[in-house]
C-alpha cells in the first residue's frame, strides 16, 4: 500500500496541517492549512488507487468548500478569530482527556486485531466503473443526494432572501 | 248478596281522604281560601259519610246473614311458613264491631259537617281534616281488627291522632290554661302506660293461647278452663284463671289509660286544649270508649275470671276490680266536673265519669248495658260538646266584635277567656238552637225520661241494684250501686250549674251582646244529635211488664219460658238481641250445656244476660234523684253568681259542702300525683336521668370521650398531619420538580461547545467501551 | 515497511480526534465549520484506505456522498453563519447560548 517513508512524512505533514489549524489565531490561516491538509488527503487518494477521488477532492474541497470559507471569513472580517480556548474552564481539558481515549481505544483495537494481508486484487476505480457503480448500486441515494442539495439550495434562498428583506 | 266485600272500604275511604288533604289539602287552600275550603271539608266529609254508608249496609248484611259473624281477610301480616306463625290482616264483622262502626262513623260524620263551620278559617284547615280521617282510619282498624294486635295497631293509631288533634294549635301562645303541646304531650304519656299493660296483655295472650285472633284465644281459653288444663309460661305453670286474671288485669290498665279511668285519666280534662270537635269525636264519642269496646270484646276471658272466682292476691277478682275503677272513677270525676268553670272541663270530666259507669257497667257482666251506654252517651256528649264549641265560637265572636268596635283602654280584656262560664250568662236568647240542643243533651246526660240517657243509665243501675248481669247482687255491685247513683246526683247537679251559668240569667261579661247564632254547618249536626239523643233510648227499651228485680235477682239462664217470651221481640231490647250474638259469653251456656266446671257447676251458671223488663224502682228513684239534683242546682245553689274570676263561687262558702268543693276543685288525685309520684318517684328518676343523660351520657361520653378525643384528633390532624404529613408530601413532590429542574438546568448552559462535549464524551466512551469490553 | 491498513487508521484517527479536539475547543463558528470537515475527510480517507485494502470499488463512491453532504452542509452552515453574524454581530459560539436554562 505504498512507501511507508512517503506515508509517513504525508502524515506528518496532514498532522501538522491539522494541528495548525486548530490552534491558528487568524481563522485565513486555519483555512490555509486545512486547504494543506485536504492536498495531503488528495495525495493519500492516489495512493490508494483512487485518483478521480483525488480530484474530486482538490476540485470540490480544496477548491470550491474551502474558497467558500475563505469568502465567508473575508466577508465577515473574522480573520482575528476569539479565543483559542473553550469557554468554561475544564471544557478543554476534558476535550484532551476524551481525545486522548479515543485514541488509546484505537490503538488498543488496532493492537487488538493485529496485523491484516491486504487483499491481493485491486479494485477497478476508474471513473467509468464508479458511475456504473454509483447508477446501478446507489440510483436512490443518489436522487434523495439530490434532493437534499435541492433543499439546501431553497433553504440558502429562504435565509438569503430574509436578509434583503430585512435590510 | 251482602255487603261484606265492601268492608275493606272501611279503611280505604278514610285512607283516600287522609292522601288528598295530605298532600293536596295546601294547594286547595293556597289556591283559593273559601273554594280550597270547600273541597278539603267536603272531600274529608264525603270519605267520612262513605264509612258510615258502607257501615249501614254491613249493619244490613248481618242482619240478613243471620247475625253470623264475617271474617274479611285482606292479606297476611306476617307469615312465617316454618313456624307455623301467621298473622293475618282481618275484619271481624259482627254486630257488635257493627255498632262500634256505626257509632264511630256516623257521628263521625256529623262532626265532620260541623268541623267545616267550627275551623273556617284555620289556617291548617286541611291539617285537621287530615288528622280527624286518620283518626277515622285507626278507630276502624281498632273496632273491626279479628285480633288483639289489629285492635292494637287501631289504639295505639288513635293514640297518635289524639296526640295530634289536642296538639292541632300547637303554636298558640300560652294562655289561660296548658299549652296545647303539653296537654298532647301529657295525653300520650299517660297512654303509653296504659298501652304498655296492653302489650304486657297481649304478650301473655299470645305465650298463653299461641294467637291473638279473637275466636282462637276465647276458643282456647275455654277448652282449657273447662278440662283443667294448665299452661305454661316462662316454664312456670298456671291454671287458666291465674293467667286470665293477668291479662283481664292488664287489659283493665290499658282501658284506663285509653278510657280515662282511675288511675289514668288526668290526661282527659287537659286533652280540652284541642278544638271542639276533636273533644266531641275522640274524647267523647269514640277513642275514649275504646276501653269500654276491649272488655267487651274479651267478655269471654272476663268471665271465664268471675265464674272461677280466682281473685287478684286474694283481694278482688278482676272484672269486680272493673267495676270498682269504674264506679270510683265515675262518681270523682262527677264531683271535680261541678267544680269547675271552663265550660269543656266540666263536659270533660262529665265524659270521665259516664266513662266511669260503663266501665263499672262492663265490670258487672253488664255488657249490653254498658255498649248501650256508650252509644247513647256518643250521642248526647258529641252533642254537648259540639253545642259548647258553638258557645265557644259565638263568645270569641262577639269579643271579637267588641274588641273591633271599642278601640278602648278595656283592661277587661286582658283576662277574657270565651271558655269560662264566669263570662257567660244569658246566651239563650242570642243562640236559641244551640240552647235547646243543649237543654237536650243535658237532660239525656242527667237520665231524664224519656231522654237516652235515661234508659241506658237505668239499665246500668238495674244491674248493680240486681245483680242482673251474674245473678245476684254481691257486695262489690251494692257499692258501685251506690257510688254510681252519687254520680248520677252530680251528672244532674253539674249539667244544670252550667246550663244556669252559661244560658241564663245576665251576660257578665260585653262580649255576650254580640254573640250571634253559629251557622248551620255548625247547628244541623246539632239538631241531629239533638234528635239521637232524644230517641236513642228507644234501641233496647226493655218490657214495661214482667219481672222485676225479685226476679231478675234469681240466677236464670235462657230458661225456655223467657226463650218463648222473646219470639215476640218487637222492639224491646233489640239492641241487646242485635249485640247477643257477639258477645259469646251470652250463648255459651247452650254450647257448654253438659259441660262440668271446675266447681262441680254447670258452666257458666249465671248468664250476664238477662232479659229484663224495666225495674221501676229504679227508674223513678233515680229519676228523682236526678229531678232533685237539678232542682237544688236551680235553685240552691247558683243564687248568686261569681261575678268575675276573682269572686270565689258561692257555694264554696258553705259549712260543709264548700268544704268538699274546695277539696274537689284543688283536683285531689292530680295533687296526689304531682306530691306523690310525680315528687318523690318522678322528679328523683328526673334527678337520676339528668346525671345519666348530662353528666355521664353528654358531659363524659359526649364531650369527654366524643368530642375531646374527637377534637384531638382533628387537632393533630390540621396541625401535625396536614401540613407536615400531606402538605409535606405535595409540597415536597413540588420542591423536588423545582431542585430536579434546577440539576437539570446547570447543563443547559447554551453554549454548542458543552454540548459538543458531551456528545464527545458519549462517542469516546462508547467506542472505549466496544473496544476494551470485546 | 509495509504500509498496512492499521496505518490509514492511526492517522485517520489522529486526524479524526484533531477535528473533535477543534470542534470542543474553538469559538469561532468558521473554525468549528473547518475542524467538522476534517473530520469527515479523515473518515473519507478511512472509506478509501478500505476499499483499497478490500479491493471493493462501493467505499469510493460512499465518499461521493459524504463529499456530496459536505458541500450541501458547509453551504447551509456558512449561510447560517452569516444570518447569525448579521442578527448577533458575532460569531463566537460563546456569545450565542439563547439556549441557556
Amino acid at each position: 500500500m505504498g512507501n511507508a517513508i512517503l506515508f509517513l512524512i504525508l502524515a506528518v505533514i496532514a498532522i501538522g496541517a491539522a494541528i495548525l489549524m486548530l490552534v491558528s489565531k487568524n481563522a485565513v490561516h486555519s483555512a490555509l492549512y486545512l486547504i494543506l491538509n485536504f492536498a495531503v488527503i488528495a495525495v493519500y487518494y492516489i495512493l490508494l488507487n483512487a485518483p478521480f477521488l483525488a480530484m474530486v477532492q482538490i476540485t470540490v474541497y480544496a477548491g470550491a468548500i474551502m474558497v467558500l470559507f475563505l469568502f465567508v471569513i473575508m466577508l465577515l472580517g473574522a480573520e482575528e478569530s476569539s479565543g483559542v480556548l473553550g469557554t468554561r474552564r475544564g471544557q478543554l481539558t476534558t476535550a484532551l482527556l476524551l481525545g486522548a481515549v479515543l485514541i488509546g481505544s484505537f490503538v488498543a483495537a488496532l493492537g487488538q486485531i493485529g496485523g491484516s494481508a491486504a487483499s491481493s486484487s485491486v479494485a477497478d476505480t476508474t471513473p467509468r466503473n464508479l458511475a456504473i457503480i454509483l447508477f446501478e448500486s446507489y440510483v436512490f441515494p443518489f436522487e434523495v443526494t439530490g434532493v437534499l442539495l435541492l433543499v439546501a439550495v431553497v433553504g440558502l434562498y429562504v435565509m438569503s432572501s430574509r436578509l434583503v428583506k430585512k435590510d | 248478596m251482602n255487603a261484606f266485600g265492601l268492608a275493606p272500604l272501611l279503611l280505604i275511604l278514610p285512607i283516600i281522604g287522609v292522601l288528598f288533604n295530605g298532600i293536596v289539602g295546601r294547594y286547595f287552600l293556597d289556591a283559593d281560601r273559601s273554594t280550597g275550603e270547600k273541597w278539603s271539608g267536603w272531600f274529608g266529609t264525603a270519605m267520612a259519610v262513605g264509612t258510615f254508608i258502607v257501615s249501614v249496609l254491613i249493619f244490613f248484611s248481618l242482619g240478613a246473614n243471620d247475625h253470623h259473624a264475617e271474617i274479611v281477610h285482606l292479606f297476611n301480616w306476617f307469615n312465617i311458613p316454618s313456624g307455623n306463625f301467621t298473622i293475618p290482616w282481618a275484619m271481624q264483622l259482627d254486630t257488635l264491631s257493627s255498632v262500634m262502626t256505626l257509632v264511630v262513623t256516623g257521628v263521625g260524620s256529623l262532626i265532620h259537617i260541623y268541623a267545616i263551620g267550627y275551623m273556617h278559617g284555620d289556617r291548617d284547615f286541611h291539617r285537621f281534616f287530615t288528622y280527624l280521617n286518620l283518626f277515622l282510619f285507626f278507630m276502624l282498624i281498632l273496632v273491626t281488627g279479628s285480633s288483639y294486635l289489629m285492635l292494637f295497631v287501631g289504639w295505639e293509631g288513635v293514640g297518635l291522632c289524639s296526640f295530634l288533634l289536642i296538639g292541632f294549635w300547637f303554636d298558640k301562645p300560652k294562655g289561660e290554661g296548658i299549652l296545647n303541646g303539653d296537654a298532647a304531650r301529657k295525653a300520650f304519656v299517660a297512654n303509653r302506660v296504659g298501652d304498655f299493660a296492653m302489650i304486657l296483655g297481649m304478650i301473655l295472650t299470645f305465650w298463653a293461647f299461641g294467637s291473638m285472633e279473637y275466636e282462637v284465644v276465647f276458643e282456647s281459653a275455654l277448652d282449657l278452663y273447662t278440662t283443667t288444663e294448665t299452661v305454661f309460661i316462662a316454664g312456670i305453670e298456671f291454671t287458666i284463671p291465674q293467667v286470665l286474671t293477668g291479662i283481664t288485669v292488664l287489659f283493665l290498665i290499658g282501658a284506663t289509660g285509653k278510657s280515662a279511668q282511675i288511675p289514668l285519666f288526668m290526661w282527659l280534662p287537659d286533652a280540652m286544649a284541642g278544638p271542639t270537635p276533636v273533644s266531641a269525636l275522640i274524647h267523647a264519642a269514640t277513642m275514649v270508649t275504646s276501653g269500654i269496646y276491649l272488655i267487651v270484646r274479651s267478655n269471654v276471658l272476663f268471665e271465664i275470671v268471675r265464674d272461677s272466682g280466682h281473685q287478684l292476691f286474694g283481694i278482688v277478682s278482676a272484672p269486680d276490680l272493673v267495676a270498682i275503677a269504674g264506679a270510683v272513677t265515675a262518681v270523682y270525676a262527677g264531683l271535680v266536673a261541678f267544680t269547675q268553670f271552663d265550660i269543656k272541663k266540666v263536659l270533660a270530666y262529665s265524659t270521665v265519669s259516664q266513662l266511669g259507669f260503663m266501665i263499672a257497667a262492663v265490670g258487672m257482666g253488664a255488657y249490653v248495658a254498658g255498649m248501650f251506654h256508650l252509644v247513647t252517651h256518643a250521642f248526647f256528649k258529641a252533642l254537648l260538646f259540639m253545642a259548647s264549641g258553638s258557645v265557644i265560637h259565638g263568645m270569641e265572636h262577639g269579643h271579637h266584635h267588641l274588641h273591633e268596635h271599642s278601640h278602648g283602654d278595656d283592661h277587661e280584656e286582658d283576662d277574657f277567656d270565651p271558655q269560662d262560664m264566669r263570662f257567660m250568662g244569658g246566651l239563650r236568647e242570642k243562640m236559641p238552637v244551640t240552647f235547646w240542643v243543649y237543654i237536650i243533651g243535658s237532660l239525656a246526660l242527667a237520665g231524664i225520661f224519656p231522654f237516652a240517657g235515661f234508659w241506658s243509665k237505668d239499665e246500668i243501675l238495674a244491674h248493680s241494684a240486681y245483680g242482673l248481669g251474674v245473678g245476684e247482687a254481691t257486695p262489690v255491685f251494692t257499692f258501685v250501686r251506690w257510688m254510681l247513683t252519687i254520680g248520677a246526683f252530680c251528672t244532674a247537679f253539674y249539667m244544670t250549674r252550667q246550663i244556669k251559668m252559661t244560658f241564663f240569667g245576665e251576660g257578665r261579661h260585653e262580649a255576650v251582646k254580640h254573640v250571634p247564632e253559629s251557622s248551620p254547618l255548625m247547628t244541623r249536626p246539632l239538631a241531629f244529635l239533638a234528635f239521637l239523643s232524644l230517641m236513642g233510648g228507644a234501641l233496647n227499651i226493655p218490657y214495661l211488664t214482667g219481672g222485676g228485680g225479685e226476679e231478675a235477682s234469681t240466677p236464670v239462664g235462657m230458661t225456655a219460658s223467657v226463650l218463648a217470651a222473646e219470639e215476640d221481640k218487637g222492639l224491646n231490647l233489640a239492641f241487646e238481641h242485635w249485640l247477643e250474638h257477639s258477645i259469646q259469653a251470652f250463648t255459651l251456656e247452650e254450647d257448654f250445656e253438659n259441660v262440668v266446671g271446675p266447681n262441680g257447676e254447670h258452666f257458666f251458671t249465671h248468664v250476664p244476660h238477662t232479659p229484663t223488663s224495666l225495674q221501676y224502682d229504679i227508674a223513678i228513684s233515680s229519676t228523682l234523684i236526678a229531678v232533685a239534683a237539678i232542682l237544688i242546682g236551680w235553685y240552691v245553689v247558683f243564687r248568686v253568681w261569681p261575678r268575675s274570676k276573682e269572686d270565689p263561687d258561692p257555694i264554696s262558702q258553705w259549712p260543709v259542702v264548700g268544704f268538699v268543693w274546695t277539696f274537689f276543685q284543688g283536683l285531689p288525685l292530680d295533687t296526689l300525683y304531682m306530691t306523690g309520684i310525680v315528687k318523690n318517684i318522678f322528679n328523683p328518676l328526673a334527678r337520676f336521668s339528668d346525671v345519666v343523660d348530662w353528666n355521664f351520657w353528654h358531659n363524659f361520653v359526649h364531650n369527654n370521650l366524643i368530642r375531646d378525643s374527637f377534637v384531638a384528633l382533628a387537632d393533630f390532624l390540621a396541625t401535625v398531619l396536614d401540613p407536615k404529613g400531606v402538605d409535606g408530601i405535595v409540597n415536597g413532590v413540588g420542591q423536588t420538580a423545582r431542585n430536579l429542574a434546577e440539576a437539570l438546568r446547570r447543563p443547559q448552559t447554551g453554549n454548542t461547545g458543552n454540548y459538543a462535549l458531551s456528545l464527545f464524551l458519549g462517542v469516546a466512551l462508547l467506542v472505549a467501551f466496544f473496544v476494551f469490553a470485546s | 515497511m509495509q504500509v498496512t491498513i492499521e496505518w490509514y487508521i492511526a492517522l485517520s484517527t489522529i486526524l479524526f480526534t484533531i477535528g473533535a479536539l477543534g470542534v470542543l475547543v474553538r469559538r469561532n463558528a468558521i473554525i468549528i465549520f473547518m475542524s467538522v470537515e476534517l473530520m469527515l475527510n479523515s473518515a473519507n480517507l478511512l472509506l478509501v484506505a478500505f476499499a483499497q485494502q478490500l479491493a471493493d470499488a462501493h467505499g469510493q463512491v460512499l465518499v461521493f456522498f459524504v463529499m456530496t453532504v459536505a458541500a450541501a452542509e458547509v453551504a447551509i452552515g456558512l449561510a447560517l453563519i452569516v444570518v447569525i453574524f448579521r442578527t448577533k454581530n458575532t460569531i463566537d459560539i460563546g456569545e450565542i447560548n439563547l439556549l441557556k436554562g
